[in-house]
């Protein structure tokens, strides 16, 4: 009998979900999607004046991502209950919280990070100055995990209810305010030609404390949400 | 010396006793919430002088303020019983926590409601985005939240237990929503009027503001004692004790 | 194997009992299960048979009466890689192919000595079909594909929440001698089913369940 190596029941947690993604790629365009129409409704919404959109640009991008990822996170876990997979995940052998993390990064990197990769073209649409472009992704790249850490506890909570979808929203949004905070703190920053560097650093410093304490808790919530 | 109170707690918290307990209690305690609550007001609205600045409208503190104190520390009530009933599964616990967070939503409620009021001669306007206000905005999407989750299971204690664990996340943000909206606020320079400034406040406004709180304290004891007795007796449908007291009421 | 050692029962529960919303789903149970030994759980439907194989599985929280790992109470973490579970949802991934959901759980389980998983989707009657998305098969094969999962990983304990549902004649006389071996190999199993089935290796042990 062999027993599994932690690494490899890691690598096997997220080459799952990475295969299965691919399996259906079309969904991962959806996100994109979303943010890309939900952007470009504001110029036709508050008219095309440049030095206005430039000053809404950021906070109208990490709202759309806020949304785009939220819709996306319903997902996580939904097919997994569906089919027994996640019973199957909490009685393996390893540990669930760092499974649970395995999955909440498959997860980012197949939902937030085609997001990121389009933001200089959503930039572009709301002609944010190129220069401010690189703190954006920055601060993009730190509030995306924290919105997948959060939003992983929150939809673990909601496993074995019926109704998520608002919920969801309700229980996530107000959490993610400090996040949405500091980031559009620093991208406002930066765009005044300020140090930008304090609000990244309590971004990176939440992220830390989230990426600690989240999946940990994850696990707590999902035995809790389907005990019964 | 230390030992009774863990073993008081315990007996406490098995559900008749509790119900006989809050029975006792809770009519003492609404009484104290009334009579507090008319002194407290009479001694705010009425004999409390105008503020030299603010003329009558700074009155609305004596709600405002009570309510806002009340907000958060039902927060906190509700993470540290949702704490006990995950870690021990003390179904009082439970309870407690679930019936303390539609109090504690209206109390917070009340705040936002009579800051904009108070908002209006003040800033001239019924909504600023003041670090406070925000803050206690955020506070009561939380309660939402715990009572949205709470609703959404089909089992009761289930639920309670999914609502106490979020309920419990909040308590961690909420410091960190405070201070970065705190942050966010130096950024934007809102219109932040401090309202105690930096000198004591004056003791014919502060004593009717403490009977408030205390009024309102008492209120939120007797609010949670008649919720939680009707939780109890629903959750505990089929046992002895509700029977028994069902029997009583019906011979009554 | 001293008989001290063969005399302390695998699982053992004591006046166990799971209560929901306050209600006994089901009446105090007492039973223990040796190495070696089946078990069939009976009880009609709602009885909570399924109920007591998530709690057994470790998913259900013990809320009455005391379970037994091997005459030490049971603890999730302690028994995890020696139970098994075969629920109602099989725990595939539609997606995927048998093989790939095999490797998954290879992953998670690691895999008994010399099983291959070629070998166990041929031994379960997968020839053919170990590339085909699980979606595109029939209920009984991706029953089958669940099954050959109990092949492959390493495991003493079998709980299986009816192993028959779906499968046909010949997929029937496949579980019974899955479970034949596995008790021989003194492996346990607890499975529920409210079908007759011909089990030949020795008299499986009855529990009765009432709401």
């Amino acid at each position: 009998m062999s027993r599994p190596h932690l690494s490899d029941a890691c690598a096997a947690v997220l080459r799952r979900d990475l295969l299965l993604a691919w399996r259906r790629r079309s969904d991962i365009a959806m996100p994109v999607l979303y943010a890309l129409i939900v952007t470009m409704l504001f110029p036709f919404a508050l008219g095309p004046e440049e030095g206005l959109l430039q000053r809404i640009a950021s906070g109208v991008i990490l709202v759309t991502m806020l949304l785009a990822m939220l819709l996306a996170l319903d997902a996580m876990f939904a097919s997994d209950i569906e089919d027994g997979s996640l019973e199957q995940l909490m009685l393996a052998p390893q540990p669930l919280a760092l499974m649970l993390g395995m999955k909440i990064i498959a997860h980012w990197l197949t939902t937030a990070l085609p997001l990121i990769v389009i933001t200089p073209l959503l930039a572009a649409m709301l002609h944010l100055p190129a220069a401010v472009i690189p703190v954006l992704l920055l601060a993009l790249l730190l509030v995306t995990p924290l919105i997948s850490l959060f939003g992983a506890v929150l939809i673990a909570l909601t496993a074995g209810t019926h109704r998520s979808g608002m919920l969801l929203a309700l229980m996530l949004l107000p959490l993610c305010v400090p996040a949405l905070i500091f980031a559009a703190g620093a991208v406002a920053a930066a765009q005044q030609g300020l140090p930008w560097l304090a609000p990244i650093s309590w971004l990176a410093a939440i992220l830390v404390l989230a990426v600690v304490l989240a999946p940990l808790a994850c696990a707590a919530a999902l035995r809790i949400a389907l005990d019964s | 010396m230390a030992n009774w109170i863990p073993l008081w707690l315990h007996r406490l918290s098995s559900p008749p006793t509790f119900y006989r307990f809050a029975g006792t209690l809770r009519p003492w305690a609404m009484g104290l919430a009334i009579a507090l609550g008319i002194i407290g007001l009479y001694g705010g609205l009425v004999l409390a002088p105008a503020d030299y600045q603010q003329g009558d409208a700074y009155r609305i503190i004596f709600i405002h303020v009570p309510s806002a104190w009340m907000s958060m520390f039902i927060y906190a009530v509700m993470g540290v019983s949702a704490f006990i009933a995950l870690v021990w599964r003390i179904k009082l616990a439970e309870v407690v926590a679930m019936e303390s967070a539609p109090i504690g939503a209206a109390f917070t409620f009340i705040t936002l409601v009579t800051g904009s009021l108070w908002g209006k001669p003040m800033w001239g306007t019924w909504w600023t985005w003041d670090a406070r206000l925000t803050s206690e905005l955020v506070l009561l999407f939380l309660y939402l939240g715990v009572l949205g989750l709470y609703h959404a299971f089909e089992d009761r204690r289930q639920g309670a237990r999914a609502a106490g664990f979020l309920a419990i996340i909040g308590i961690i943000n909420v410091p960190i929503v405070h201070f970065s909206v705190n942050w966010w606020n130096t950024l934007h320079q809102g219109s932040t009027v401090d309202v105690f400034g930096h000198s004591k406040m004056a003791w014919d406004m502060l004593w009717p503001l403490l009977t408030v709180t205390l009024a309102t304290k008492f209120y939120y004891a007797a609010s949670l004692f008649r919720r939680a007795q009707t939780d109890l007796l629903d959750l505990e449908g089929g046992k002895d004790w509700v029977r028994k007291i069902a029997e009583s009421e019906a011979t009554r | 194997m001293t008989v001290a050692h063969a005399a302390v029962p695998l699982l053992e529960a004591r006046a166990l009992s799971f209560y929901r919303q306050d209600e006994p789903v089901f009446a105090p149970l007492d039973f223990q299960l040796h190495a070696g030994e089946l078990a069939l759980v009976e009880g009609d439907n709602g009885s909570g048979k399924t109920t007591l194989l998530r709690m057994l599985a470790g998913l259900l929280h013990v809320t009455v009466g005391e379970l037994c790992w091997r005459g030490a109470p049971l603890r999730r973490d302690a028994c995890t890689s020696e139970i098994l579970f075969l629920g109602h949802q099989l725990g595939l991934k539609a997606d995927l192919s048998p093989r790939e959901n095999l490797r998954i759980a290879t992953g998670l389980h690691g895999s008994r000595e010399s099983v291959t998983a070629a070998g166990v989707l041929a031994q379960i009657g997968l020839r053919g079909y170990e590339d085909e998305p699980v979606r595109r098969l029939s209920a009984g094969q991706r029953k089958r594909a669940a099954l050959a999962r109990l092949l492959l990983l390493p495991g003493t304990l079998w709980l299986l929440d009816e192993p028959y549902a779906n499968l046909d004649r010949r997929g029937i006389a496949l579980v019974n001698q899955l479970l034949e071996a596995h008790t021989a190999r003194d492996g346990a199993a607890l499975v529920t089913s409210h079908g007759a089935m011909g089990f030949h290796g020795g008299e499986p042990r009855h529990i009765r369940m009432h709401a």
